[in-house]
C-alpha cells in the first residue's frame, strides 16, 4: 500500500521534473525562434490557426458572460435601488476574472486540444522522430511556434472576450432591462480602472504559455494507438483547466497584494 | 563467439555490444556489427526480431541501455541531441511507414531538409532538385498532393525521396520494398544500387525481400531474437548451415507452426459473418 503511494509520489514528481525540462527547451527554442525571421512564418501560420480562428468562439464566450451577469444581478441590485450601478458589477467581474478565465478555458478546449491530438499523432506515426532524423531539433520546429503563437494571442483573445462581455452586459441593461445608458456608463467608468484591464491580459500570457506547453507535452509524450491519442487529449485538457484556476489564484494573491501597496482599497459600490 | 573484439574504426558505423530492453522484453541482445563505407549492408530476419530498433539505434533515434554507437571512431550514443545535429545531417532514413509530414504536400515534404537547414534563394533550382528526386522514385507530377492522397506504396517512394533530397553519405531503408509492387520494387533496387555506385554512400537496407537482398547486399546480416545469426555474403548465406537461416531464406514455416495453426485452427468456436454486426 505505501510502496504503492510511494512508487505514484514518484513518478508524479519524474513527471513534472520532465515537464519542467521540456518547458526549459521550448524557452530556449522560442528566444532562438525570437531572433531567427527565418522562422516567423511557422509562427504566423500558427497564429492563424490558433488566434485568428478562436476569435468568434471566444467573442460568443465573451458576450454571454456579459449578458447573463446582468440578468442575474439585477434582482439584487435593484432591491436596494442601486440598479444603475449594474455596470460597475459586470464589467469588473468581466475583465478582471470571467473574461480571462472563460476565454483561456475556450482555447483549452479549442486549442490544446487540436495541439495534442495533432502532435500526439504525429508521435505515433513517427513523424516526430522523422523531423529528428533530419537534425532539427522538433522542439524548435513544432513546439516553439505554437507556444509563442498562444502566447502572443491569448492577451488579445482576452480582451476581445472583455469588449463582448461589456457591450453584451450593456445591451442586456438598457434594452431589456432599462437602465439608463449615460448612468450606466458613468459608474462603469468609475469603477473600472486601466489596471483591471491590464492585469486581466496579463493574465491572458500565462494561461495561454500553460495551455501550449502543457497540450504539447501531453501530445510528445502519447503513449501508441488511436486510445493514446484520445487519453492525451483528455489528460492535456484537464491539465489545462486545472493550471487556469490555480495559476488564476495565483495572480488574484499576488495582484490584489501588489495593488494595496500602491493604492487604497477602492469602493466599487 | 571468441571472435576478435570490433574496434570503433573499423567502419563508418560501428556498434559494440549492444542491449536494448522495452520493459522486460529484450529486443537487442549484445549485437555488435561494423558498417563498411561505400557498401551496401542488408539486414534481414523474422518480423519483430528489432530489426527497426537496431535501426534506429545507428541513428541515435534510441539510446541503448548498454553498449556503444560510432560515427566514424566517434561515440555517438551518448551525444546531446544538439550535438547530433552535424552528424544527423549526414544521413538519410527512410521509415517503415513512410513518415511523412501529412500537413504539408509531398513537394514541402521533400524539401523539409533543404529549408531547415539552408537558406533557400534559388527556387527554380529547387523546383527542379524535387523534380529529380521524385522521377527517381518515380512519383514525379505528385508534387502538390497530400500524403493522404497517395497510396501507401506511393508514400514509401516519396519517403525514399525525402531521405535522399540532400545527398546523404549514408542512408538506412526500412523496409523500401515491402508493400510494392514487383516491378516498382526492382526499380527501387536499381536506386540503391545506383547511389551506391555512383555517389559511394553507404546504405543500410532492412528487408523481408530475399529477391531484392540478394541483388543489392554487398553483406547480409541475418538478425533472430535480437542476436545475429548470420553474417556474410550473399552465397554465404545462401549456403548457411544453420537451420534458422535457411528456414528464412527459403520462407519455410517450421513444424512447431504449422502445429500450432493445426490446433488453432479447430478451436475457432464459430465464424463471425457480417450479419453479427447488424
Ligand atoms: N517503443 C517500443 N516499446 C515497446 N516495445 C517495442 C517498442 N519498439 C519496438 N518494440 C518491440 O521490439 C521488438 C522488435 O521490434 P522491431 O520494430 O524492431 O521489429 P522488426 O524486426 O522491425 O519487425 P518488422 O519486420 O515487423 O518491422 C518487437 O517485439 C516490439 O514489440
Ligand atoms: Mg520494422
Amino acid at each position: 500500500m505505501i510502496e504503492i503511494l510511494g512508487e505514484r509520489t514518484i513518478a508524479c514528481i519524474e513527471g513534472f521534473g520532465r515537464f519542467g525540462r521540456f518547458s526549459g527547451e521550448s524557452f530556449r527554442a522560442m528566444i532562438h525562434t525570437f531572433f531567427h525571421p527565418r522562422s516567423y512564418p511557422l509562427v504566423l501560420n500558427q497564429m492563424n490557426v490558433i488566434g485568428v480562428k478562436s476569435v468568434p468562439v471566444v467573442m460568443a464566450t465573451g458576450a454571454f458572460v456579459g449578458m447573463i451577469l446582468a440578468i442575474q444581478a439585477y434582482g439584487q441590485l435593484a432591491s436596494m435601488g442601486l440598479e444603475e450601478r449594474l455596470g460597475v458589477l459586470i464589467n469588473i467581474a468581466v475583465v478582471k476574472e470571467l473574461g480571462p478565465v472563460l476565454a483561456a478555458v475556450m482555447l483549452a478546449g479549442r486549442v490544446g486540444g487540436a495541439l495534442t491530438a495533432e502532435l500526439g499523432t504525429m508521435n505515433v506515426t513517427e513523424q516526430i522522430a522523422a523531423v529528428q532524423s533530419f537534425g532539427v531539433s522538433p522542439i524548435r520546429y513544432l513546439v516553439a511556434p505554437r507556444v509563442l503563437a498562444c502566447l502572443l494571442l491569448t492577451p488579445l483573445l482576452i480582451i476581445y472576450a472583455d469588449l463582448l462581455g461589456i457591450l453584451g452586459g450593456f445591451f442586456v441593461s438598457v434594452k431589456q432591462l432599462g437602465i439608463n445608458p449615460g448612468a450606466y456608463w458613468n459608474y462603469s467608468a468609475m469603477g473600472v480602472e486601466l489596471w483591471d484591464v491590464s492585469t486581466g491580459a496579463l493574465k491572458g500570457f500565462f494561461f495561454g504559455g500553460a495551455i501550449a506547453l502543457i497540450s504539447c507535452y501531453k501530445g510528445f509524450t502519447c503513449r501508441e494507438g488511436a486510445r493514446g491519442v484520445g487519453e492525451a487529449c483528455t489528460e492535456a485538457f484537464v491539465g489545462c483547466f486545472i493550471s487556469i484556476l490555480a495559476l488564476n489564484y495565483v495572480f488574484a494573491v499576488v495582484l490584489s497584494a501588489v495593488y494595496k501597496t500602491f493604492w487604497p482599497l477602492r469602493p466599487l459600490i | 563467439m571468441s571472435q576478435k573484439q570490433i574496434q570503433p574504426e573499423d567502419g563508418i558505423l560501428v556498434v559494440r555490444d549492444l542491449i536494448k530492453r522495452y520493459g522486460q522484453k529484450l529486443v537487442l541482445d549484445n549485437v555488435s556489427m561494423a558498417i563498411e563505407e561505400g557498401k551496401t549492408t542488408v539486414i534481414i530476419g523474422p518480423s519483430g526480431c528489432g530489426k527497426t530498433v537496431f535501426m534506429k539505434h545507428l541513428i541515435v533515434l534510441e539510446r541503448p541501455d548498454s553498449g556503444e554507437v560510432y560515427y566514424r571512431g566517434r561515440r555517438i550514443d551518448r551525444l546531446s541531441e544538439r550535438e547530433l545535429v552535424p552528424i544527423r545531417r549526414k544521413f538519410g532514413f527512410c521509415f517503415q511507414m513512410g513518415a511523412l509530414f501529412d500537413s504539408i504536400t509531398v513537394y514541402e515534404n521533400i524539401i523539409f531538409p533543404l529549408r531547415q537547414h539552408y537558406k533557400i534563394t534559388d527556387w527554380k533550382a529547387v523546383d527542379e532538385m524535387v523534380k529529380q528526386k521524385l522521377a527517381l522514385v518515380g512519383m514525379d507530377g505528385y508534387q502538390h498532393y497530400y500524403p493522404a492522397n497517395l497510396s501507401g506504396g506511393q508514400r514509401k517512394r516519396v519517403a525514399l525521396a525525402r531521405a535522399i533530397a540532400l545527398n546523404p553519405e549514408i542512408i538506412l531503408y526500412d523496409e523500401p520494398t515491402t508493400g510494392l509492387d514487383p516491378i516498382t520494387s526492382d526499380v527501387i533496387n536499381e536506386l540503391i544500387l545506383k547511389l551506391q555506385r555512383e555517389l559511394k554512400v553507404t546504405s543500410v537496407v532492412v528487408t523481408h525481400d530475399m529477391r531484392s537482398a540478394y541483388k543489392i547486399a554487398d553483406r547480409i546480416v541475418m538478425l533472430h531474437h535480437g542476436r545475429i545469426v548470420a553474417d556474410g555474403d550473399a552465397e554465404h548465406i545462401r549456403t548457411h548451415p544453420n537451420a534458422i537461416v535457411q528456414q528464412f531464406i527459403q520462407g519455410k514455416v517450421s513444424e512447431a507452426e504449422l502445429e500450432a495453426l493445426r490446433l488453432g485452427g479447430t478451436k475457432f468456436p464459430t465464424q463471425f459473418m457480417p450479419e453479427d454486426f447488424e
